[in-house]
């Protein structure tokens, strides 16, 4: 029943983000196709405003086309350039806006020039003064503007291997920073549950000054894992990822400005520091997860093992911190899907994760929906699959209380 | 004090002092609890220690194995010797030492719950005795078909009853073979209909010449196996007789008044104990009784 149960919750979440990743890779034309292309342009054009498409051209009211161009190693050549539309060249005299502070080529229509109706093919040509030529194309629909594009499909089908190839970073970053995280919170576990005693209680104890100094060193870790738990809770973590980035490099710098031993220790790479900063930062979480899961082991367990004559060690080790284990799996399950989205604040520092490959190509097409679309159904895709899996383990642990 | 050999009762014990407990004070904050307790048990005595809540009587079981640490006195166990009240190593020494020899039986069972019934037993000793694995298997059966639960090796300790988790903790501090058994309310938790079966793997323990102290109110139990019952209260011993004595024949005020609320009424069925007499009220019963 409990299985059904499930089922019925997962499984249209699933099909609904499977029917997107369909509709994202391969959707129908009705989103406004457009060429893609791998190679960027190099110019860029400014529409003229009175190509608007709510606007039926039927006399040109007096503008000009303006194309951006990033000059190369030659100046262009203004006189030589030319713009043509449907194929036939205008007669205008091309100014070269480099001469007003500007970059590119303006072609000043006339006022006479009577626009054809229908869909306007342009095309520009720019001649540098060395000579090189460079043409691009475009379309207005209708005699209006180019409609902007909402989703292109051609830039997700383009591109959506290289994003979600950024998945597989997001689960090695997942993955590998949630262990070394685990492996930070038992530290700080261990370390905030030893607390001993007060000072005040420690002196009345025994009224002993070696008992006293023994108990404030016993007390050494507690304040450590405080310090850490109570630093990395109380900062941002994009801040603790930036500090770590740049900070891990400055200080090598600064090392090696004053010894001759770190010659050869390198910077640590954007992956290796990301990692840092989310393991750390989810160790502090898990932490005040690990000490309530061993405080709810019951005190009874403890003392039978002390009774047996086990050691303090071997109590915690084989007696303790399993059962605690068994109890925070589901907590670490939900910061586990927590951290896969927070890998994303990573993308900050360069690691090619899926946000900041989304981004990257969102930078390169000019079209910022349609990559991080991808990226975020990607991201969805690998949540829901954990989701799963946590799930499952906990209707298994849950089944081993109902046994208990 | 009643010796050993002064009274009849089957499980007087020998002469030698196996557990020696002088001046003993243990206090919870302001809480003065034990308030300086002298208490010998001779080696095979089963001792009943008796009182209302409060009075002490498990503080003093938990603090013969320093569950409880106590803040002044000696506890002295085989030949082992505490210093309540240090901290040093020879104490600290002194505790794992004690604790070897003792064994402890809880109200709650406090069996490991991710290990199983086997697991539980063999557990102290490969990791404190270091003993081999087969070995400590072939104990762990043996000890489990002592207390009949041969049929549950590989249970886990939800997948068994109450009884069964009891009996299983037996079997679990025998293994470490202590030379005192330790039983803090042992069928206090337990389904009325469960406690004979605990209660018959005390008395065969007993039978058998283990040294044992229990806290309990099972009055059949202490009629038929205890050498000696020891009445408590507010931390300090108040009586100490043979259960006859103690229980139909009480010498202060306290005991009676206790003795009152905690003995059964006539025609109670407390028979638990296998081949156990009842404990007979008729014309044996103190006065105080009606």
């Amino acid at each position: 029943m409990k299985r059904g149960w499930l089922r019925a919750r997962l499984l249209p979440v699933a099909l609904l983000a499977a029917a997107c990743v369909l509709f994202v890779t391969a959707a129908p034309a009705w989103c406004a196709a457009s060429s893609s292309t791998s190679r960027l342009p190099v110019v860029t054009y400014t529409v003229p405003s009175a190509l608007s498409a709510s606007t039926a051209v039927t006399a040109w009211s007096g503008n000009s086309v303006l194309v951006n161009y990033k000059p190369g190693s030659s100046p262009v050549d203004a006189a030589r350039c030319e713009l043509s539309i449907n194929g036939g060249r205008l007669t205008l005299t091309p100014l070269d806006m480099s001469m007003v502070g500007g970059n590119g080529v303006q072609f000043p229509i006339s006022t006479s020039y009577v626009m054809p109706h229908g869909d306007l093919k342009f095309k520009v040509v720019l001649v540098t003064k060395a000579g090189e030529r460079t043409d691009y194309s475009w379309t207005y629909s209708y005699g209006g503007a180019p409609k902007p594009t909402l989703i292109d499909t051609g830039i997700m089908r383009q591109w959506w291997r290289y994003i979600a190839r950024g998945g597989i970073v997001v689960v090695e970053l997942t993955v590998i920073s949630i262990a070394f995280a685990m492996v930070f919170a038992l530290f700080g576990a261990l370390g905030r549950l030893s607390r001993g005693l007060g000072l005040r209680e420690a002196w009345d104890k025994h009224h002993s000054v070696s008992f006293l100094v023994g108990n404030t060193a016993r007390k050494i870790p507690y304040w450590l894992a405080t310090f850490y738990t109570s630093l990395f809770r109380g900062t941002p973590l994009l801040l603790q990822i930036i500090v770590i980035y740049y900070g891990s490099t400055a200080v090598i710098t600064w090392a090696q400005a004053r010894w001759s031993i770190f010659d050869h220790v390198g910077f640590p790479s954007a992956f290796v520091t990301g990692v840092a900063a989310l393991s750390l930062n989810y160790g502090a979480y898990l932490t005040e997860v690990f000490r309530a899961g061993i405080q709810a082991v019951p005190k009874g367990q403890t003392e039978a093992s002390w009774a047996l004559g086990l050691s303090a060690w071997q109590t915690r080790r084989r007696i303790v911190l399993p059962q605690a284990f068994k109890i925070v799996i589901p907590a670490v399950g939900n910061d586990f899907i927590a951290l896969i989205k927070d890998t994303s604040l990573v993308s900050v520092i360069t690691v090619p994760e899926l946000l900041e490959r989304a981004q990257l190509v969102a930078g390169r097409t000019g079209n910022y929906l349609s990559p991080l679309l991808v990226a975020a159904a990607v991201y969805w895709m690998l949540t829901i699959f954990f989701s799963f899996w946590q799930a499952r383990l906990e209707r298994r642990l849950e089944h081993d209380r109902a046994r208990a | 004090m009643t010796g050993p050999g002064s009274q009849p009762t089957p499980h007087a014990g020998t002469d030698e002092v196996l557990v020696e407990v002088k001046g003993l004070h243990k206090s919870f904050g302001k809480l003065h609890v034990l308030k300086g307790v002298d208490f010998v048990v001779h080696r095979g005595e089963v001792v009943v220690l008796l009182g209302p809540s409060g009075s002490g009587k498990s503080t003093l079981l938990r603090c013969i194995n320093s569950l409880e640490e106590a803040q002044k006195g000696t506890i002295r166990v085989g030949d082992v010797t505490m210093n309540c009240g240090q901290w040093d190593r020879a104490y600290r020494h002194a505790v794992h030492g004690v604790r070897l020899q003792c064994g402890m039986v809880f109200q709650d069972f406090n069996l490991f719950p991710h290990k199983s019934v086997t697991e539980n037993v063999i557990e102290a000793p490969l990791l404190v005795k270091g003993m081999k694995k087969e070995a400590a298997l072939q104990r762990a059966k043996e000890l489990l078909e002592q207390v009949g639960l041969s049929d549950r090796a590989d249970y886990y300790p939800s997948q068994i009853s109450g009884g069964q988790k009891q009996r299983v903790a037996i079997a679990r501090a025998l293994a470490m073979d202590p030379k005192l058994m330790l039983f803090d309310e042992p069928t206090s938790a337990l389904d009325p209909e469960l406690i004979g079966e605990v209660l018959k793997v005390m008395k065969d323990l007993a039978d058998a010449g283990m040294t044992m102290i229990v806290v309990t109110h099972e009055m059949g139990f202490a009629r038929d196996v205890a050498s000696r019952c020891i009445f408590m209260d507010e931390g300090v011993f108040v009586e100490e007789d043979s259960p006859e004595n103690l229980f139909f024949h009480p010498q202060h005020e306290r005991t009676k008044s206790f003795l009152r609320h905690i003995l059964p009424k006539e025609g109670d069925n407390v028979e638990r104990v296998a081949g156990g007499a009842p404990l007979g009220m008729g014309d044996e019963a103190p006065q105080e009784m009606k």
